[in-house]
């Protein structure tokens, strides 16, 4: 993990024991200057990431940073993809390859966002090298190969390597499950249908049907030295299924499916095929893409195993929409950390960090810009949630699938706007919208959903694949949901919706079971960012006497240090704002306060760009990474919050 | 004789505690109806000019046709008042609205009476004053006199001391914290604050339709808008009420702020802009006053009459609480009217006319009480039951002009038969069921959710059950069981 939190800290620490800073503006107070100071980083971080301010022109920024960096896996697609698409420039290609090489780690291992060796990047990451013409016996391939051995080899890496395995011919089409195509002739009601999967699987194996039926045949490189192979040589097949009676019977239904596919079967494959392509022309999004940067390649992919050509316009719309999803990262960890290198984002740029960047202090133009990112196409997360359209994507330019956590740092925004700006009238048609689509997306049990209603719960889950979590958005009760349903919840206390409200009050309670049993692995130990959104939910909804804003008080409380500080400069932002969100501006938040502002005052721009900790809000299998412009963006919005407050 | 100059008697027939609406339009009933001029009315007021907190401003139809038949609607009409055409009601601020017109209800004025409170007062004052009545500014009311059982007088206080006046009826028109009330140990079992409204006036608001009052939907609770004034110049000011909740969020000064961040919000432009220009620039802190749920006590005892909010009062959402004092007035005026040549030494409201009052005052309050709370709950929605109901009743509206007359029709108090009041419940609940049942916007709403919505709007329907009845009885009610209790 790029990590430069501890020597920041320490200088940060050393100069907060020193005193006030002597480079304070004259006539402001450490606070205001402080809370400037990162105003100005947000600021400096909005223009960086492509989000251009009036009176300049999107030329005037040279290749946008991306405000969510993912896994290198994403990346390492793109290049494979490429044999295919011959689309990346010289120098694209150059920047993703010096991310791949960057973020390899000593021990020839990928790491995921929480620094653990992974299986699937570290074949992907190997696999994009040898096909860039590394050397297969060099060192640092050896050590990949060894690690992916360690680990199982590459049979046993996630679908989306294996898939590329089978394309590339590594691998049999056998190694993958089988989807039966008779699937995608079911009606949406039926559980079994595409329709009731979560809208990332349904966006990755809508396609891999056509993939898999043609099948997909790409030129890539001889992977085969990542696969454990037997004694005899021959690789060891994948369990397809979990061990168990279930799991046996499923792997020999399995093979029956791959077995009919032999025996003819009537139309039904071929209108399946047909229904599965007409689904990947209907879901093309506005900017090109589809629901994230893996669907969009497989969609890709699929058009173009189906006999599109390279100019068509659906393969140039998604492949420019790859393009624009692209941006400048710093490495987050491994043997180029902290370098600037050329990243593939799971998306475009995220409307989440942006809308929390523009509540730090948005000019009249940005908040217009983001009213006309709001959906006015009716989208398949309509089906089960019962709004009109609105609310907000989770990037800009996307037409189709609405981000409810994007939706609430949209809110956040519009509600942050100064009392006198022009926009704020113009904001509330657009914000009751968006506070419907929170309040359509609320599943029976209380808590909210991020992209569709019953995400998290798809009934084929339930059987006993190895790859079944791919179906579904997490688990119902995962701590990005409790985030979700806390941060709905904070949107709506906003808006004015208050624990009467039956909706309110079933969320509230979701949060309370789901949270109570798990205190100490959320609160005491989990990332401070979640608990300020628990602590904005408990504090806007529930009295001060509640037994869990009580407990997690008293475990905030407990978590900060000697000096002030909560340990990295955005886990004390975080901090802070749980407290002002409590309703406290007393000694602990003024240390923590006191702290920030003297880390901001005395520590480099490019410093407090530095990303601390990995976030959990990636999508699908990537599903952390980091979250650049955190550092400006909490400290801004955690000192406006305390100032706001009456903190001193 | 009084030994107080202001005061030309010591004796009266009626003394009437209240010069709002209410009492004002008491007196003039009760005057009315003594064509030969026998009898003596006082009219007292702890306020020499008006209650500082804004009160009731809007009249139905029905309310604007008693003024009329009390020769009070036209000076009412020339101080600025201005005639209501219904109300326009949002569900939320991006739909049409639905017109509940006034001119859809049978037998009915086609108009209301919109004006504001203090010149409403003032001018109703004004003109008592040109009748045989008297009317007494700045004395409160410090105690009942009693013989036995029976209230016969009060006892005023004012800066000069206390004075005990003698009455054969006092009428108790001083509002939902009836001072007489508690004084003659009427309990008001069941009294609650439901919250709070803020008040607000505009000059020149846009209003969707104009004439009309509206009814804003989809914040914690609706607020109201209502033209209250038109001014020599042309000008109309318009009334806006914020519903708050009981326990308020926040106070002071923040107050306007969380007015402005979540009910403004979810009024139409470009009203809501001028709302929010008028909440920043309002000096001080906002109009308040709470609002109260009374179920109607007894509105009668040997020598005392309730009237108005003294006699039960609730959400002002169907804005139905001066229709309601009129009637009141109304209904003693036609009891004074029967008793005109009551012989000397008796009472001119004897028992019986305060039994005949009671129970017809019986007939119309509940009925009220009952709508005002339900419409209340609906429009709030907030729960699924509620929202299905509300949703059920934007539904039915929709479905014709038959619908929103009868609906009208009942809120405006124009209506009071039972099984009109029967088949609009069983016709909502069968709205609200069907909605539940069919989302508005899901193509694949799933089956656990529809029946949870159904669930609820059954479980509300089945809630209100007791309401209905006990409206339906105090409609069919016998008069002689009023006769029973009395004795």
């Amino acid at each position: 993990m790029f990590d430069r939190d501890e020597r920041a800290e320490s200088s940060a620490s050393t100069a907060a024991a020193a005193g006030p800073s002597a480079s304070l503006h004259m006539g402001t107070s450490p606070l205001e200057a402080g809370l400037e100071r990162a105003r100005a980083g947000a600021a400096a971080w909005r223009e960086r990431s492509g989000h251009t301010p009036p009176g300049r022109g999107a030329s005037d920024v040279a290749l946008p940073w991306l405000l969510h960096v993912p896994d290198v896996g994403p990346t390492c697609e793109v290049l494979l993809a490429d044999r295919l698409f011959h689309d990346l420039r010289p120098a694209e290609r150059a920047g993703l390859l010096a991310f791949v090489r960057g973020t390899q780690d000593e021990s020839g291992a990928w790491l995921d966002a929480h620094g653990t060796p992974d299986l699937s990047l570290t074949a992907l990451g190997w696999w994009a090298l040898r096909d860039a013409g590394d050397d297969p016996r060099a060192d640092h391939m050896l050590l990949a190969e060894r690690v992916v051995h360690r680990l199982g080899g590459a049979q046993r890496a996630n679908f989306a390597v294996r898939l590329w395995l089978a394309m590339g011919g590594q691998i049999p089409w056998a190694w993958l499950p089988a989807i039966p195509s008779e699937l995608f002739l079911l009606s949406p009601r039926v559980l079994l249908s595409p329709a009731r999967f979560s809208p990332w699987a349904r966006g990755v194996l809508t396609p891999y049907l056509i993939i898999a039926r043609a099948p997909a045949r790409l030129q890539l490189p001889d992977a085969s030295p990542l696969l454990l192979p037997h004694n005899d040589g021959q690789p060891v097949a994948p369990r397809l299924t979990r061990p168990g009676l279930a799991g046996d019977l499923l792997q020999a239904f399995d093979r029956t499916v791959k077995l009919s596919r032999k025996l003819p079967r009537g139309p039904l494959p071929r209108i399946a095929t047909r229904r599965a392509l007409a689904w990947i022309d209907e879901h093309q999004q506005g900017h090109g893409g589809w629901f994230s940067v893996r669907p969009t390649l497989l969609s890709l992919v699929a058009l173009r195993v189906m006999g599109a050509a390279s100019g068509d316009p659906r393969l140039r719309r998604g492949l420019d929409h790859l393009r624009q999803s692209r941006g400048q990262a710093r490495i987050p960890h491994g043997r180029g950390a902290g370098q600037p290198a050329l990243a593939q984002g799971v998306g475009g740029r995220s409307l989440d960090a942006l809308g929390r960047l523009l509540a730090c202090g948005a000019q009249e133009s940005e908040i217009t810009w983001l009213l006309r990112q709001e959906l006015t196409q009716r989208g398949p997360w309509q089906a089960r949630a019962d709004a009109a359209t609105g609310g907000w994507p989770h990037e800009p330019g996307a037409t189709h699938h609405v981000d409810v956590e994007s939706t609430c740092a949209v809110l956040h925004a519009f509600g942050a706007q100064p009392e006198d700006s022009s926009q704020v009238t113009a904001s509330w048609a657009t914000a009751r919208r968006g506070l419907d689509v929170l309040l359509a997306m609320q599943e029976p049990d209380g808590r909210f959903s991020r992209f569709e209603r019953g995400e998290s719960e798809v009934f084929m889950q339930g059987l006993p694949w190895t790859d079944a979590d791919l179906l579904a958005h997490g688990r119902p009760d995962d701590s990005e949901h409790l985030r979700v349903t806390a941060r709905v919840l904070t949107a709506l206390a906003s808006a004015g919706f208050r624990a009467d409200d039956d909706r309110v009050g079933r969320g509230l309670r979701w949060l309370e079971r789901t949270l109570e049993p798990r205190l100490h692995e959320q609160v005491s130990a989990g990332a401070l960012s979640g608990v300020a959104h628990l602590a904005e939910a408990l504090g806007a909804l529930a009295p001060s006497n509640h037994g869990l804003r009580r407990e997690l008080e008293q475990r905030l409380r407990g978590r900060q240090r000697e000096d002030g500080s909560f340990g990295a400069a955005v886990d004390t932002a975080h901090a802070l704002q749980a407290f002002v969100a409590l309703g406290h501006t007393d000694v602990q938040a003024q240390r923590a306060a006191r702290w920030l502002t003297n880390h901001v005052m005395r520590t480099s721009a490019d410093e407090l760009d530095a990303w601390s900790r990995p976030v959990a809000w990636g999508l699908g299998l990537s599903p952390a990474g980091f979250d650049p412009s955190a550092g400006p963006r909490e400290i801004a919005l955690a000192l406006k919050a305390y100032t706001a407050a009456g903190g001193r | 004789m009084s030994n107080h100059p202001e005061l030309r008697h010591s004796h009266y027939d009626v003394v009437i505690v209240g010069a709002g609406l209410a009492g004002c339009a008491t007196a003039r009933a009760l005057a009315r109806a003594d064509r030969k001029g026998r009898r003596r009315i006082l009219v007292v007021d702890r306020y020499r000019d008006v209650h500082p907190r804004f009160s009731g401003e809007l009249i139905h139809p029905r309310g604007a046709q008693i003024l009329d038949d009390l020769g009070l609607f036209s000076s009412l009409h020339a101080v600025g008042g201005v005639e209501v055409g219904g109300f326009a009601v949002f569900e939320n601020a991006d739909t049409p609205f639905v017109d509940l017109s006034y001119a859809n209800v049978p037998r009915e004025r086609p108009r209301g009476l919109s004006i504001h409170h203090k010149d409403l007062v003032r001018t109703l004052r004004r003109d008592l004053r040109s009748d045989p009545i008297e009317l007494l500014e700045g004395w409160a009311v410090a105690d009942l006199l009693r013989e036995g059982d029976r209230i016969a007088g009060v006892v005023l206080e004012g800066k000069s001391g206390r004075h005990e006046i003698k009455a054969d009826l006092v009428v108790a028109a001083d509002g939902k914290s009836s001072t007489v009330r508690k004084l003659a140990g009427i309990p008001d079992d069941g009294r609650e604050t439901i919250g709070f409204t803020a008040g607000l006036e505009l000059r020149n608001a846009s209003l969707p339709r104009p004439g009309y009052a509206h009814v804003f939907l989809g914040a914690w609770g609706p607020v109201l808008a209502y033209p209250i004034l038109r001014e020599a110049d042309g000008t109309i000011r318009t009334r806006i009420t914020i519903d708050l909740p009981r326990e308020l969020p926040v106070k002071g000064p923040a107050l306007k702020q969380h007015i402005l961040r979540t009910y403004v919000p979810f009024v139409p432009a470009p009203l809501s802009a001028e709302i929010a220009a008028a909440i920043q620039a309002h000096k001080g802190q906002l109009e308040m006053a709470p609002t109260v749920n009374l179920p109607a006590p007894s509105a009668v005892m040997p020598g005392l009459v309730l009237v108005g909010d003294a006699a039960g009062c609730s959400h002002p959402i169907t804005a139905s609480g001066m229709t309601m004092g009129l009637r009141d007035a109304e209904t003693l005026g036609v009891q004074a009217r029967r008793r005109a040549d009551a012989p000397e030494g008796e009472p001119w409201l004897d028992a019986e006319s305060l039994r005949r009052y009671r129970s017809e005052h019986d007939r119309y309050v509940p009925t009220r009480q009952a709508l005002a709370t339900a419409i209340y709950e609906a429009f709030r929605g907030g729960e699924d039951g509620s929202r299905a109901i509300r949703r059920a009743l934007f539904d039915y509206w929709g479905s014709g002009d038959t619908a929103r007359s009868r609906s009208m029709a009942l809120l405006s108090c124009s209506e009071r038969r039972p099984h009109v009041f029967l088949s609009e419940y069983l016709k909502t609940a069968r709205h609200a069921l069907e909605t539940s049942l069919v989302p508005q916007h899901a193509s694949m709403y799933p089956v656990g959710d529809r029946m949870r919505r159904a669930r609820g709007a059954a479980k509300l329907a089945k809630n209100k059950l007791g309401l209905v009845a006990q409206v339906m009885w105090a409609q069919v009610r016998p008069g002689w069981l009023t006769r029973i209790e009395s004795r």
